[in-house]
């Protein structure tokens, strides 16, 4: 109570701090383990996977080791580093959730707003279970109104149906009354500008709202350090500037600023120090001005995301080939020839030439872009650096040579695998959107892009055939064909996959529905694109023969057969016996698209793929998404990070009616 | 449950009051007329509300099982002399009775009946039901536990239910197009065939999530301070009226006479 | 992370429901509300106006939610406080008072005989379950009180009582009999294939 009755901008100090004299946070020494590594329920960070073995960290592992870090009032502060690297574990012994929340032994000292002191519970396996009695943890209770805490998925952080529950929700539990409490809701309201927002079901704001109403909730009991644990990773560009807007406004009022996060660009302004973790030790310590002198490739090294994103979004204006909805032709043709002065059909036409040559295209087009456009001087081309060559060998090889592929590739066979015609996407009332005609070929990886809102899950699940278009035609290979068709030959990787996810095991996954007698999936026209096995070794199939994939009929012993090496070229093999729901998020992503491979199908749609990823992880969906293209399927890509599709995709469709990827962002 | 309504509305205390009165109706078997008055007087609220859609459809509806039930009473008063009036059972069989037309009619007049006066006794409870679900909001009902002091045991995971059903539905449609992509259990009859397994794969993803929201949903409650012992208040104020008051009294009069026989 | 340990949403060890379980039982109580509600559906569709095997439906279907709440929660109370809310959520949506009386009562029951094992014994789980399920008994038992005020209305039109006794010889004792024979028969299926999926699906994945 005494932190929420103070006022917004009481950045001071007010009391004494123990030891660490003018530290708000004060983490010395401090090791930490979790006591479960709760798989399904550790998903928890869906990207806590090891990078190279692909290997959920195992509960030994130590998430944090010998860590000191001390932040100032009124700093802001960035936590970077690879995923699993013991950010977000900081974050949660800063709010309490460790050791309050989440068990395991602890060591060293953790002070946060002068309570806390000597956590140390140090010492054998047991000491999970007594470090309940040993020494009392600063119960997470006299943490609340001191820290506010903002988490990654907009979902699952809200614990009231309505806004303005929401934002009271703090202030009742710490007991306002409740004139009190609708002030505080007012002046929080007016402060963040999202009066707008209250009285609204919590259901029908979008994923950027969510998250503006979970900071301002956050921010209710007017504490004096807010964390955040990659509160970006599902937003769009401009959700991010929301955000953006906000923190600023918090480091305007003085409050200690954390932000865990593996996208740097939104808020590279407002960061007075960035902290760098590897392996749950810190790696490095940056003012702004080091850090940003470190340069794109330094960044690319430590597996981190880049700083500076015009380069990506002059790339990305350069292949935004297609536009959605009505299409302003003037502004349309205006951006083609500024960007790419191509149609989309004279794209397809010149395909394997143009394909081969794709990324250098990107990198040139990026310099010609900074030289004219970006303040920011770029010291060097930004040419994507992979840390997984050996694991990937023809995505490698794709990009550091790329005339392999040229030769590597096949052309396409003429007609697109789905191609739409005066497509009305929409539901009955509530939505409707005219979608520009668009093709979508084998070999290509296509990044769909736009705000939210845009009408990109409803395209997309209108092309997968799992709603009706409202008006004009879909075609399968030339023919119009009903929805359940197309829900035969497409496949949705959803952005959280869990729910795709039914077997038992990681191979009985790739089996299910493929041994019913009478299961529509082993009509042959399916089975067209069933990876072949001589050419594993480059991809996932590499070229299939397509006699060979188009037999009719698939006995049961080479159905598994089959399985395991679609596991195998997966990376998955080693996992073929766990559960799909203890694997970790990447793992359980590549087994979606497994299943996909085994049930032959032709177009092949991740929706947001990357989100909440760092660069490394990025680079190898990338990489897969790359040999799935390769492999003959025709992959599209719904997502929000520019750094994904401006390295990728082979073209754009934006689905924004205006141009949305100016410069002037940030 | 919309959060503003402009018109007047009852207290939740009231309405859980009219939702024992409505219970006691059923309870006393209350004679038609006696029901019929009731009926009138819980729609009312329901009308103040603005609910005037929801509020027709049930007045609709009770009058037609009011009139069913004089069509039933007519049927059954000539089969009253013809001895058996034939079996129930033995209608919704569908097994053949060895009376004739008018017997079939009777035992049609008697279903009908039982409909009727079923369906009608519950009304009450479904109108009060309807009111309290549709013009309570869910501060108003959290903060009446509160007020009521039901323990917080109670009123977390009633907060938690009403937060989680929307999830529930969004969960449910992304599993079933999870199915479809995938070709299991696609298909209209599909689930009709394979019961168990579809009841698996739609229940275990269903259940997974559900574990993973029960954790995120964990953090962040702990961390704005839902684990604090002591009162929490809340911002909504719920205050019963004059107009509460006289409402309850209202309604509780006929009932009394009605159940006193008085009426 | 493949050994069944502990989950780890757990205070240490405390006997007593924290918010973290409350807000787990809270969820699965979600689920099983909407279970029930899919169980009122399929009786309805199935038995037509016979909605007294409502809670036999339920049961079938409901086992997996139930065993895994009690193997995530695992603490007195979890069992009880699902069926004051459910009855709670019964009750303010128009259901007769005394299916509150029956889903505390009989989940309470339940509980207690789960805790018997420590909510680790698979047979007193069932058991619970069983038990449990009868709490669902409150929604149709106003079928029998429509009955009564049937036969109540046809008496004041003058019916003769035999007309009466006739008329419902076949539902009333023997019907009742029958709907609670099917939710036990229905429980043992139903909580036995909770049981399995449990094992199959959950405790593979390290969950429960």
């Amino acid at each position: 109570m005494s932190a929420s009755s103070s006022s917004i901008t009481s950045a001071v100090p007010s009391q004494p701090f123990g030891t660490s004299a003018d530290s708000i946070i004060a983490i010395a020494d401090t090791s930490f383990r979790y006591a479960h590594d709760d798989a399904g329920v550790a998903a928890v960070n869906p990207t806590v996977a090891n990078p190279v073995s692909g290997n959920v960290a195992s509960p030994t592992d130590r998430a944090l080791t010998h860590v000191d870090l001390a932040v100032r009032p009124g700093e802001t502060v960035m936590l970077c580093g690879q995923s699993g690297c013991g950010k977000t574990t900081i974050t949660r012994l800063i709010n309490g959730l460790i050791p309050n929340f989440f068990h395991g032994p602890l060591t060293g000292t953790q002070v946060v707003c002068g309570l806390g002191g000597d956590g140390d519970t140090s010492g054998d396996a047991t000491a999970g279970a007594r470090d309940a009695n040993v020494a009392a943890p600063v119960p997470i209770e006299s943490l609340v109104p001191l820290v506010g805490s903002v988490f990654q998925n907009p979902k699952t952080q809200y614990f009231n149906a309505d806004t303005t529950s929401e934002l009271a929700f703090p202030c009742e539990n710490v007991g306002m009354p409740s004139a009190a409490i609708r002030e505080r809701v007012d002046e929080t309201a007016q402060r963040f500008g999202i009066r707008h927002l209250l009285g609204r079901s919590v259901f029908k704001l979008s994923g950027g709202e969510k998250q503006r109403l979970a900071v301002a909730s956050a921010t209710m009991l007017r504490p004096r350090i807010i964390v955040m644990d990659e509160p970006t990773s599902n937003l769009d560009a401009a959700a991010m500037r929301d955000l953006h807007d906000m923190v600023a406004e918090l480091k305007r009022a003085g409050v200690t600023v954390v932000i865990a996060e593996h996208r740097l660009a939104w808020c590279a302004d407002l960061i007075d120090r960035y902290v760098r973790f590897e392996n749950g030790a810190v790696a490095g310590e940056y003012t702004a001005a080091e850090f940003a002198e470190l340069g794109a490739e330094q960044l690319e090294l430590w597996g981190l995301r880049a700083l500076d994103l015009a380069p990506y979004r002059a790339a990305l204006r350069a292949k935004v080939g297609v536009t959605g909805g009505a299409p302003d032709v003037a502004e349309m043709a205006g951006r083609m020839s500024a960007g790419c002065p191509r149609s989309a059909r004279g794209l397809n036409d010149g395909l394997p030439s143009e394909r081969g040559t794709s990324q250098p295209s990107v990198i040139a087009a990026v310099n010609a872009e900074t030289e004219t456009a970006s303040d920011m001087p770029v010291t060097s081309p930004i040419g994507p650096v992979i840390d997984s060559a050996s694991r990937h060998p023809s995505a490698a090889s794709v990009l550091a040579n790329p005339s392999v592929q040229q030769t590597e590739h096949q052309s396409p066979n003429g007609a697109a695998i789905i191609a739409t015609h005066d497509l009305v996407v929409g539901y009955r009332r509530a939505f409707r959107r005219e979608v520009a005609d668009l093709a979508l070929y084998g070999g290509d990886i296509i990044g769909l892009m736009g705000r939210n809102g845009a009408g990109k899950s409803t395209l997309v699940r209108t092309l997968c055939g799992l709603q009706k278009p409202l008006a004009g035609r879909v075609l399968l290979h030339g023919r119009s064909v009903r929805p359940a068709a197309l829900t035969r030959a497409g496949f949705l990787v959803m952005q959280d996959v869990n729910y795709q996810l039914f077997a038992d095991s990681a191979r009985e996954e790739l089996l299910l529905g493929l041994g019913d007698a009478d299961d529509v999936i082993r009509r042959p026209i399916d089975l067209a694109a069933v990876p072949d096995t001589e050419t594993a070794g480059s991809g996932i199939a590499g070229a299939q023969s397509a006699e060979a994939a188009r037999m009719p009929y698939l006995h049961p012993a080479t159905l598994g057969e089959q399985a395991d090496r679609v596991l195998d070229a997966l990376d998955l093999l080693p996992f073929a016996d766990r559960h799909p729901m203890s694997l970790s998020g990447g793992q359980k992503q590549r087994l979606a698209i497994a299943s996909a491979i085994m049930c032959g199908k032709e177009l092949i749609v991740l929706d947001e793929p990357t989100s909440g990823l760092d660069r490394a992880h990025m680079m190898q969906v990338g990489a897969l998404l790359r040999r799935l293209a390769d492999d003959g399927k025709a992959v599209l890509v719904v997502t929000h990070d520019e750094e994904l599709a401006a390295l990728w995709c082979d073209r754009i469709i934006d689905m924004d009616g205006s141009p949305s990827l100016t410069k002037e962002t940030i | 449950m919309p959060v503003t309504a402009a018109s007047r509305r009852l207290d939740p205390r009231a309405k859980l009051y009219l939702l024992l009165l409505a219970n006691l109706l059923l309870f006393f078997h209350v004679d038609t007329r006696g029901e019929a008055i009731m009926v009138a007087l819980f729609l009312l609220p329901l009308f103040a509300a603005g609910r005037w859609k929801n509020g027709l459809r049930l007045a609709v509806l009770y009058f037609a099982l009011l009139g069913l039930g004089l069509w039933s009473d007519a049927v059954t008063l000539d089969g009253a002399g013809g001895g058996s009036g034939g079996s129930l059972i033995g209608m919704m069989d569908g097994g053949a009775n060895d009376g004739g037309a008018a017997t079939f009619a009777v035992t049609a007049g008697h279903v009908a009946g039982l409909l009727s006066v079923g369906i009608r006794m519950m009304m009450p409870c479904l109108i009060t039901g309807a009111y309290a679900f549709t013009t309570t909001s869910i501060s108003e009902f959290v903060c009446a536990m509160r007020r009521m002091h039901v323990p917080e045991a109670i009123v977390i995971p009633c907060m938690v239910v009403i937060r989680f059903f929307p999830t529930i539905v969004h969960d449910y449609r992304q599993i079933r197009n999870a199915m479809a992509l995938r070709g299991i259990a696609a298909g209209r009859f599909a689930l009709v065939r394979h019961p168990v397994q579809s009841l698996e794969f739609i229940l275990v993803p269903l259940l997974m999530n559900a574990t993973i929201v029960s954790r995120d949903l964990s953090v962040a409650a702990l961390t704005k301070g839902l684990g604090i012992a002591g009162e929490h208040t809340c911002m909504t104020v719920i205050r019963m009226s004059w107009f509460d008051w006289a409402f309850m009294a209202v309604c509780t009069v006929p009932l009394a006479l009605a159940i006193g026989g008085v009426l | 992370m493949n050994q069944p340990n502990q989950p780890a949403v757990q205070s240490p060890k405390s006997s007593r429901l924290a918010v973290p379980d409350l807000i787990s039982i809270g969820i699965f109580t979600a689920l099983y509300f909407v279970c029930v509600c899919v169980a009122t559906l399929v009786s309805t569709l199935i038995a037509g106006a016979g909605t007294i095997f409502l809670p036999a439906v339920a049961a079938l279907i409901c086992g997996p939610v139930f065993m895994l709440s009690v193997a995530r929660v695992g603490k007195f109370g979890g069992i009880t406080v699902m069926g004051v809310v459910i009855g709670l959520f019964l009750f303010v949506s128009g259901h007769f008072a005394l299916s509150f009386v029956a889903s505390v009562v009989f989940p309470l029951a339940g509980d207690l005989i789960a805790r018997i094992g420590n909510y680790k014994n698979r047979v007193t789980i069932l058991i619970g379950y069983v038990v449990f399920c009868y709490g669902l008994t409150g929604p149709i038992l106003p079928l029998w009180f429509m009955k009564d005020a049937y036969v109540a209305s046809l008496e004041a039109r003058g019916k003769s009582a035999a007309y009466i006794n006739d008329l419902f010889s076949q539902i009333s004792v023997g019907s009742f009999f029958v709907a609670m024979a099917a939710i036990l028969v229905c429980g043992l299926i139903g909580g036995w294939f909770g049981q399995r999926i449990l094992k199959k699906h959950f405790v593979k994945a390290g969950i429960a």
